[in-house]
């Protein structure tokens, strides 16, 4: 699934380890879903979004 | 006794190393998980394939194997599975 991740994640200069540990999952998982090899799932999602909003 | 007892001892580390399976299981992301399902899947399916399939041989007249007693099977099946396993975590590179 295509989505903004890296994007977003290198507006706010973050590594692809910083942002797993956030979000308490592995930096492979982090990269699988940049690269739109995994969808995460739901509650992960959602997660993600609030960690990368809320760090404004 | 204390020689069967004995010989009976590589038991006690197999499940320690169960335990530990099941803990690290439980500390994985989703995304591991994952990957560890396909694979220990694929690897208890593709054992359950090789030894039935060498039984209905073996009854078609195929020499019954002497080296391979049933010990084998486990391994097997974690062989096939640790050989799996970064072939399938490849994909989500």
């Amino acid at each position: 699934m295509k989505n903004r991740l890296r994007v977003l994640r290198t507006e706010r200069r973050w590594f692809q380890a910083e942002l797993a540990e956030k979000l308490d999952v592995s930096r492979q998982t982090i990269n699988a879903i940049e690269t739109g090899k995994y969808s995460p799932s739901l509650p992960l999602a959602f997660q993600n979004r609030w960690s990368v909003r809320t760090a404004n | 006794m204390a020689t069967h007892c004995s010989r009976a001892a590589p038991i006690v580390p197999i499940l320690f190393g169960l335990r530990t399976l099941s803990s690290s299981l439980n500390q994985m992301d989703e995304l591991q998980r994952r990957i560890q399902l396909n694979a220990i899947a694929f690897a208890a399916g593709t054992t359950g394939m090789i030894t039935v399939t060498y039984g209905f041989l073996e009854n078609a007249g195929f020499p019954h194997l002497l080296l391979f007693s049933w010990i084998w099977i486990f391994p097997m099946l974690i062989a096939i599975w640790g050989i799996n396993l970064p072939i399938i975590g490849w994909r989500y590179r």
